[in-house]
């Protein structure tokens, strides 16, 4: 794509992505560490990730404080225009996935009490949300829509895996109720990567938006496919 | 379901040897608000002008296809070109009132016209004008003052009470806010939005923001032709074409 006539235009949207790459790579390293503390049953380590958190929520302002002076002084339109709209909406996104990393960092620290004897698969599904994760940003630094698709297909797996891994802990539980506390907050623990799918699903839908123009949000897979290959739904 | 008001179809127009115009089909929908926009030389003002013949004046300018005004070819040999202007109304990028006084700008069209009788019904078409042209409040203690002694912003809503004084089916504006500050340049935008009511408007402007906030339509020219035309919203969200959204974002040239 050429460049704007106004070069200083160019340089803004090149530095607010970067931002958000930045603030991307935090989240991801974020994710790992809770999960690894938690795994580990790491008290420095799940500290620090909660302490971590606050450069994320920095990064968050400011990248809406250079969102606010591009609307303002570029009134954006088209690509530009969606591309803004979009990362209004992925810095939300990472910001709700810097604190649901926190979040199993406190997990970690609740757990020093009641440690489990068992972490279901919570190791897989890190690692399995952490490639979600580092597969959205890919496609976000890139441009690639088909990742993005990717991204998408595969968070139904990640469902598929809370609910498994929710329906062990129940078994745990039932079988013996000394489990109940470490078991609920494994399980809460679960929950909020689950939900970190869904943030890094966020993101690659908005990617979709920002790259073609179609918004695939509330879409079915096989609709939203469609939609890209220039079809009719 | 939107009425053509206005349809051209494959026109080409020419100044001396050169084409500025490589065959255009465009339909204005009725009633509604559509933005010509591209950079200078792009051919929106020369196809603005095509609709009320004024390039007629221009010596060496010749052309080729069909603009129908309502279904009827506005270039047909038996049209009369005078009857066509009150049909067809233009309101320029300068405000241009006649050296007379307010009322007398607004009457003289349709005085000439014979649209108004009596000197009550005269008064009474006047103020209907002023009044459709948001300008009424301002001036009503003053008809009889020169229109040239107004604010540039009040020139410019006195020339569209002028031009719709005829009343007149489509009205064509040329840039018509790019000599005005934003306030007048506001009342005129919220005046175009009461005015689509009633009227076809076809406008040329410079600002893109303010194509966005107006028109229904968009269409974009570049190098005499149409590059692409649609409805405002996509336009300025997802344009198809790639050079439209070049020139809307600020990529061109």
């Amino acid at each position: 794509m050429p460049q704007h006539t106004i070069k200083r235009f160019d340089e803004e949207l090149d530095k607010l992505k970067e931002l958000v790459l930045s603030m991307g790579g935090l989240v991801e390293r974020a994710i790992g560490h809770a999960v690894k503390s938690m795994l580990d049953q790491d008290e420095a380590l799940a500290k620090k990730t909660i302490e971590r958190d606050k450069a994320i929520n920095a990064l968050e302002v400011q990248c809406d404080e250079m969102t606010r002076d591009i609307l303002v002084r570029r009134q954006p339109a088209a690509g530009d225009l969606r591309f803004i709209m979009g990362i209004i909406k992925v810095v939300t996104d990472l910001e709700r996935m810097g604190d649901l990393s926190a979040g199993i960092a406190e997990g970690t620290l609740r757990s020093l009490e009641h440690p489990p004897k068992e972490f279901s698969n919570l190791s897989t599904m890190g690692k399995k949300v952490q490639k979600q994760v580092n597969r959205t940003l890919n496609a976000f630094s890139r441009g690639d829509t088909e990742l993005a698709m990717r991204v998408i297909e595969k968070d139904e797996r990640i469902d598929v895996l809370y609910k498994r891994m929710y329906r062990e802990l129940l078994t745990y539980m039932i079988e013996d109720p000394r489990d109940i506390t470490a078991s609920i907050i494994l399980s809460n623990v679960a929950k909020n990567l689950e939900r970190i799918s869904d943030h890094a699903t966020n993101i690659s839908e908005m990617l979709i938006y920002i790259e073609r123009g179609h918004d695939i949000r509330h879409v079915d897979h096989e609709a939203a496919a469609k939609l890209l290959s220039g079809e009719e739904i | 379901m939107n009425t053509s008001k206005v349809n051209i179809k494959d026109l080409k127009l020419w100044y001396g040897e050169s084409e500025a115009l490589h065959g255009i089909d465009i339909e204005f929908s009725e009633k509604r608000v559509t933005a010509l926009i591209g950079p200078s030389g792009c051919g929106k003002s020369t196809l603005l002008r095509c609709l009320n013949r004024m390039n007629d004046r221009i010596p060496g300018c010749r052309i080729e296809g069909q603009i129908l005004l309502d279904g009827d070819d506005i270039y047909a040999p038996e049209v009369d070109v005078v009857q066509l202007r009150t049909h067809v109304g233009m309101v320029f990028q300068k405000p241009n009132p006649f050296p007379k006084s307010i009322y007398e700008n607004v009457a003289y069209a349709p005085r000439i016209h014979g649209l108004a009788g009596s000197g009550s019904d005269m008064d009474e078409l006047v103020e209907t004008a002023l009044r459709r042209a948001s300008i009424w409040k301002e001036v009503k203690d003053k008809l009889h003052t020169p229109g040239t002694a107004l604010s540039g912003g009040q020139q410019q809503r006195l020339c569209i009470a002028r031009t719709i004084a005829v009343q007149p089916n489509v009205i064509l504006m040329d840039e018509p806010c790019s000599a005005l500050d934003p306030i007048a340049t506001a009342k005129i935008e919220e005046l175009i939005d009461e005015l689509k009511r009633e009227f076809t408007i076809i406008m040329v402007t410079h600002s893109m923001q303010q194509a966005a906030r107006i028109s229904d339509q968009t269409a974009f020219f570049y190098m005499g032709d149409l590059i692409e035309f649609g409805e405002t919203g996509t336009i300025f969200t997802q344009p198809e074409k790639q050079q439209t959204e070049d020139y809307i974002t600020g990529r061109f040239g």
